[in-house]
C-alpha cells in the first residue's frame, strides 16, 4: 500500500487522511455558526462560490475538547456531492504510506476505534488512518 | 414539434458521423458482418424515425437500403463493392436530406433518388453504379449544393452539450460574481477612481448578462415533458377501459431542467388519478350527456418568476361527500370540523395523507401513495398545489412552480446576531411586536398572539434554533413575521429584525445539517458569507403547528369572514348633522374639498360646481352647509355623478353584520352594525333616482347670444359658459337656448328656449330678466338646463 496520506494531528494524536480524497487544505478565517446542529458541526465557511460544512474532527470522534490550532487548518473533502472542511489541530505534509493498513491488537481506544480504519506506518512513525465518512457522521451518540 | 425535429436531425447527424468510419472500413472489406450490422442499424433507425415525421422520401431511401442490407445479413446476398457504393450513395443522400429538412426546405423526390434505389438491386448494380453515383453528387453541386451548403452553415444553430459542462460554467460564473463583489468592495474602500470605475462598471454589466444567459441555458421547454404524456395517457386509459384525449397549451414555457425532472413524478401521479378517478367510462359519459372521449388539458403559463401549470379533466369531479366520510372514518377530522368546512376546503382534503376516493385499489392508483406525497414533493421544490372541482364537470389541479430550483425569493431576518433567509412565498404579513394591534398571551407553554382578531401560535426563531430561551425573550421588542403555510396553517415567527428582500441562489446543505430539520439550504451573500435558509414547513411540523385542531377552526371563521368582508366595503362618514352614515365604497369616485362659493342652492335644487362641472348636491337634508370649505363625496352610478356633502370623512369599513332593512326611510338601504354601532347605509338607488343627470360636460347645451353686442360678449358670455353652456358658433343651426336683448330684432336661428334680457331693472312684465340680475339669470339658465336634463 503506497497511498498518499495527509498527515495531521487530531485531538493531539498523529492521524492521516487519505490524500486522494482531499481537494485542498485551507485556513479557515470565518465560520458562520448554524444553530441547532450538533456540536461537531462548527458551521459553514465559504470557499469561492461554495459553502463548506466545517466539521471539527476531534468532536466528531467523540472527544470533549474541540480542535485547537491558531491557524485553523482544514482538509476539504467531498462526500455525496457535499463539500466538508475537516478541521484538525494541524495539517502537515503529504507523505507516503510505508505499510499496509493493520489492525492493532486491543483496538485503537475510544473514539479512534470507530472512525479509525487502522494503523499505517509512515516515515514519521505509525499513524491512525481515519475514515472520513465516519467522521462526517459524527460521534456515536448522534450517529445512533 | 420543432424541437423533436431538431432532435431527429441532430441524432441523424450524430449517427452519420459515427458511421463514417464504419463505412470506410466496410468499403475495404464488403463482407465484414460487424460493419454491415452497424450500418443496418443506422438506416433502420432513420427509417423508424422517418415514419414518425412523415418524410416519405427519406423513408423510401432508408427502407431500400435496409432491405438490401437485410438480405446480406440473412446470407441471401453477397455484399459486393457495387452494393457498398449504392448504400454509401444513399447514406450521403440521407445526410443531404437532413440538411434540407433543417433548412426548412421541401423534400422533392428527384430521379436520382429512384436511381439510387435501383442501384441497390443486385443485377442492376453495375450499370447504375457507373452513371448514378458520379452524376448525383455532380448534379447537386452544380445547381443545388452551394446555396444549400450556405444555408446549412446559417442554420447550424444548435449543438449538444453535456449538462455537467453547463453546471460547471454556471459555477464559474457564480465565482466570478463573488470575485466581482469582492473587488467592488475594495474599490469602494479605495475611494473614487474614475479610470478604474468605468471599466469595472462595464465588467459588472457584462457579467450580469452572462449570468442571465447561463441561467437560460439551463432552461428547457415544457414541451419536453409534454411529449411523454400522450403515451402515458394512452396506456393508462386503455388499461382502465377509458378513452382520454390530451390537449396541451403553453409548451413553449421554459423551466429549469431540474425542475422539469422534479415535477415529472407528481404530474404522472395527477394524470393517473385523473384517469382512474376523474374521467368516467365511455358508457357513463354517454349517459351523462358528455362526449364519449374524456379530455385532459394541460395549460402552462409563466407569470413573473413563477410557472403555473393547470391540469384539468372533464370527469366526474371530486366526491366531497365520500371524501369527508373517509376523513372522518380515518380520524383525521371530526364530523363537526367537516361540517364547518367550505366546499373548497373539502376539496383540499384529497391532499390529506391516507385518503383516497377510490373504494378499490386499482392497479393504477390508490396504492397508498397519495396526493399528499405529490404535494410534499412539490412543496419541497418551492411549489404549491391546489385543487378545484365541480361535481359532474371535472377537476383542476393548479400547480405553481418557481422558475428554477435554485433561485428563491426570500426575506432576510436576523436572530441572535445572525442573518437568515425565509422563503417569501410563505410570508403573509410583518408586524412589530410593539404595535398596539398585537397582543401576546400564553397558553401553557405556548405563546400566542392576537392580531386582527385572530389568535395564532407564535414561535421565536431564537428559541426554535436554540440560541435563546423563550423565558428570556422580550416579545415586545421582536418583529413578527406571519407565516401562512401551503396547508393554510398560520403562525407567527418572532425575529429580532427584518432586513430586506433578496433573491438568493440556494445551495444544498450537508445531510448532518439537514437532520436538524431547521434549514432548507444555504446561500452565499454578496460578500461571500453563508446564510441559512429556514425551512418553515418543517419547523411548523416539528412544533406541531400543522394540521392542528387549534388552527383549523380559527381558519374556517376567518375565511367565512373574508367572504362577507370582501362583499361589501363601505365608506364611513359623518353627515352634515354629525351623524355617522355609510355609503357603498364602490359608489365613491373621489373625495373633493370645495369652498362654499362652489355651491348653488336654490329652493329644493342644490348644485355644486366642481372643476367646471355642475353636479347635483345631496346630503343637505341632514343640515346646512358649513362656512368656508366643505367636504364632498363624489358618487357615481357609472353615468351620472352626484356630490354628497358631509362634515367629515371617517374611514373605510367593511360590512360584516346583517343589513337591517328599514321600510320607513327610502333614502337608506338599511342599518348595519359597524364596530358595534348602528350605521345607516345610504341607498344609492334612491339617491341617483332623485339626482341623476346626464353628465353635463359631455353634452353641454348650446346657447346663442347676440354676436354684435359688446355687453353680451364680454359680460354675458362668461356667465353663460360658467353655468355649463357652450356658446353656439356662427354655423350652428339649432341652439338649446337663445338669449336676446330686449328690443333687438329676433335672430333667425332656431332655439328651443329663449331668455330675454332687458336693460332696465324695472319689470317690464314681458317675462324678460334685468341684465344684471345675476341670480335670476343663473336660475333661468339652470331651469333651462335641468329642464332639458329632465
Amino acid at each position: 500500500m503506497n497511498d498518499l496520506l495527509l498527515m495531521c494531528t487530531i485531538a493531539g494524536r498523529n492521524a492521516a487522511i487519505p490524500a486522494l480524497r482531499v481537494q485542498t487544505v485551507l485556513e479557515i478565517d470565518s465560520i458562520t455558526p448554524i444553530p441547532g446542529t450538533p456540536d461537531f458541526i462548527c458551521g459553514l465557511t465559504p470557499l469561492r462560490s461554495q459553502a463548506l460544512t466545517v466539521v471539527d474532527c476531534a468532536l466528531a470522534l467523540g472527544f470533549d475538547e474541540p480542535c485547537s490550532s491558531p491557524d485553523r487548518r482544514a482538509a476539504v473533502v467531498e462526500i455525496d456531492g457535499h463539500l466538508y472542511a475537516l478541521l484538525v489541530d494541524s495539517a502537515q505534509d503529504v507523505s507516503q504510506a510505508e505499510s499496509d493498513l493493520v489492525a492493532i491488537p486491543g483496538g485503537l481506544g475510544d473514539g479512534w476505534q470507530r472512525a479509525g480504519l487502522g494503523m499505517v506506518e509512515t516515515e514519521n512513525g505509525p499513524v491512525v488512518l481515519v475514515d472520513i465518512e465516519k467522521i462526517i457522521a459524527g460521534p456515536p451518540a448522534l450517529a445512533a | 414539434m420543432d424541437e423533436l425535429l431538431a432532435e431527429f436531425i441532430a441524432e441523424t447527424r450524430e449517427m452519420l458521423e459515427q458511421s463514417g468510419t464504419e463505412l470506410v472500413a466496410w468499403e475495404a472489406d464488403p463482407s465484414d458482418r460487424a460493419r454491415i450490422d452497424t450500418i443496418f442499424r443506422f438506416v433502420h433507425t432513420v427509417k423508424g424515425n422517418c415514419g414518425f415525421f412523415d418524410f416519405p422520401l427519406l423513408e423510401k431511401l432508408s427502407h431500400a437500403a435496409e432491405d438490401a442490407l437485410a438480405e446480406c445479413r440473412a446470407g441471401r446476398r453477397e455484399a459486393d463493392p457495387a452494393l457498398v457504393t449504392a448504400v454509401l450513395a444513399i447514406i450521403d443522400r440521407i445526410g443531404n436530406l437532413a440538411d434540407l429538412i433543417e433548412a426548412g426546405e421541401e423534400l422533392v423526390e428527384d430521379q436520382n433518388d429512384a436511381a439510387l434505389i435501383a442501384a441497390l438491386e443486385a443485377d442492376a448494380a453495375i450499370e447504375v453504379q457507373s452513371d448514378v453515383t458520379p452524376v448525383a453528387p455532380a448534379a447537386d453541386e452544380e445547381d443545388g449544393a452551394a446555396p444549400v451548403a450556405a444555408k446549412r452553415n446559417a442554420v447550424q444553430r444548435s449543438i449538444r452539450l453535456p449538462v455537467d459542462l453547463l453546471d460547471e460554467v454556471m459555477k464559474g460564473v457564480s465565482d466570478m460574481v463573488l470575485a466581482r463583489n469582492d473587488l467592488a468592495r475594495r474599490l469602494r474602500e479605495a475611494g473614487e477612481q474614475p479610470t478604474i470605475d468605468g471599466p469595472f462598471e462595464r465588467l459588472s454589466a457584462i457579467l450580469a448578462d452572462v449570468r442571465t444567459s447561463i441561467t437560460r441555458m439551463r432552461m428547457q421547454r415544457l414541451e419536453h415533458l409534454f411529449t411523454s404524456l400522450p403515451r402515458l395517457v394512452r396506456d393508462l386509459s386503455s388499461e382502465l377501459g377509458k378513452q382520454v384525449m390530451v390537449d396541451f397549451e403553453g409548451g413553449e414555457v421554459e423551466l429549469d431542467r431540474e425542475m422539469i425532472e422534479m415535477i415529472r413524478d407528481p404530474l404522472t401521479h395527477i394524470i393517473r388519478n385523473a384517469i382512474d378517478h376523474g374521467v368516467e367510462t365511455p358508457a357513463e359519459r354517454l349517459k351523462k350527456g358528455k362526449r364519449e372521449i374524456g379530455l385532459l388539458r394541460f395549460a402552462a403559463r409563466q407569470s413573473g418568476n413563477q410557472i403555473s401549470l393547470i391540469i384539468t379533466d372533464d370527469g366526474g369531479g371530486i366526491d366531497t361527500g365520500r371524501l369527508s366520510q373517509k376523513a372522518v372514518a380515518a380520524g383525521i377530522y371530526s364530523q363537526a370540523e367537516i361540517d364547518s368546512m367550505s366546499q373548497a376546503q373539502k376539496h383540499q382534503l384529497i391532499f390529506e395523507p391516507g385518503l383516497s376516493t377510490a373504494d378499490e385499489v386499482s392497479a393504477v392508483s390508490g396504492r397508498g401513495v397519495g396526493m399528499d406525497v405529490v404535494r410534499a414533493n412539490l412543496e419541497r421544490v418551492g411549489g404549491s398545489i391546489t385543487v378545484s372541482s365541480k361535481p359532474g364537470e371535472g377537476t383542476s389541479f393548479h400547480l405553481h412552480l418557481p422558475l428554477t430550483l435554485s433561485i428563491i425569493a426570500t426575506l432576510t431576518v436576523s436572530s441572535g446576531g445572525q442573518n437568515y433567509a425565509i422563503p417569501r412565498n410563505y410570508i403573509e404579513e410583518i408586524v412589530f411586536g410593539s404595535a398596539n394591534s398585537v397582543e401576546f398571551a400564553q397558553a401553557g407553554a405556548r405563546r400566542l398572539i392576537t392580531f386582527r382578531g385572530r389568535r395564532v401560535p407564535c414561535l421565536s426563531l431564537a428559541d426554535v434554533l436554540g440560541t435563546e430561551d423563550n423565558e428570556r425573550c422580550e416579545w415586545e421588542t421582536k418583529t413578527l413575521v406571519l407565516v401562512r403555510l401551503a396547508s393554510d396553517d398560520v403562525f407567527a415567527l418572532a425575529v429580532d429584525r427584518v432586513h430586506d428582500h433578496e433573491d438568493v441562489v440556494v445551495k444544498p446543505i450537508a445531510p448532518a445539517i439537514m437532520q436538524t430539520k431547521l434549514y432548507a439550504g444555504t446561500t452565499l451573500l454578496d460578500d461571500g458569507t453563508p446564510m441559512m435558509l429556514i425551512d418553515l414547513p418543517s419547523i411548523a411540523q416539528m412544533r406541531g403547528l400543522v394540521g392542528e385542531m387549534r388552527s383549523k377552526p380559527a381558519l374556517v371563521e376567518e375565511t367565512s369572514d373574508k367572504q362577507v368582508k370582501t362583499a361589501v366595503p363601505l365608506m364611513l362618514f359623518a353627515g352634515l348633522d354629525g351623524r355617522r352614515r355609510a355609503v357603498r365604497l364602490e359608489l365613491v369616485r373621489r373625495i373633493d374639498t370645495v369652498s362654499s362659493e362652489a355651491f348653488d342652492i336654490d329652493g329644493t335644487r342644490a348644485q355644486a360646481v366642481i372643476n367646471g362641472r355642475i353636479l347635483p348636491l345631496a346630503g343637505l337634508e341632514h343640515g346646512s352647509l358649513p362656512e368656508g370649505r366643505c367636504r364632498l363625496l363624489r358618487l357615481s352610478d357609472g353615468e351620472s355623478e352626484v356630490v354628497y356633502a358631509v362634515s367629515e370623512v371617517l374611514d373605510a369599513a367593511e360590512m360584516t353584520g346583517d343589513l337591517v332593512v328599514s321600510g320607513d326611510d327610502p333614502t337608506i338601504e338599511g342599518v348595519t352594525l359597524i364596530e358595534g354601532k348602528p350605521v345607516p347605509l345610504i341607498d344609492g338607488h334612491t339617491l341617483f333616482f332623485h339626482y341623476a343627470t346626464p353628465r353635463p360636460i359631455a353634452h353641454p347645451l348650446t346657447c346663442r347670444i347676440p354676436r354684435d353686442n359688446d355687453w353680451a360678449r364680454t359680460i354675458l358670455e362668461p356667465l353663460v359658459e360658467a353655468a355649463g353652456y357652450r356658446i353656439a358658433a356662427e354655423g350652428d343651426d339649432e341652439a338649446d337656448l337663445a338669449i336676446h336683448m330686449a328690443g333687438d330684432v329676433v335672430d333667425a336661428g332656431q332655439a328651443r328656449e329663449t331668455i330675454r334680457l332687458r336693460p332696465d331693472p324695472e319689470d317690464a312684465g314681458d317675462g324678460s330678466i334685468y341684465r344684471y340680475d345675476r341670480e335670476g339669470l343663473l336660475a333661468e339658465l339652470k331651469r333651462v338646463r335641468t329642464g332639458r336634463a329632465a
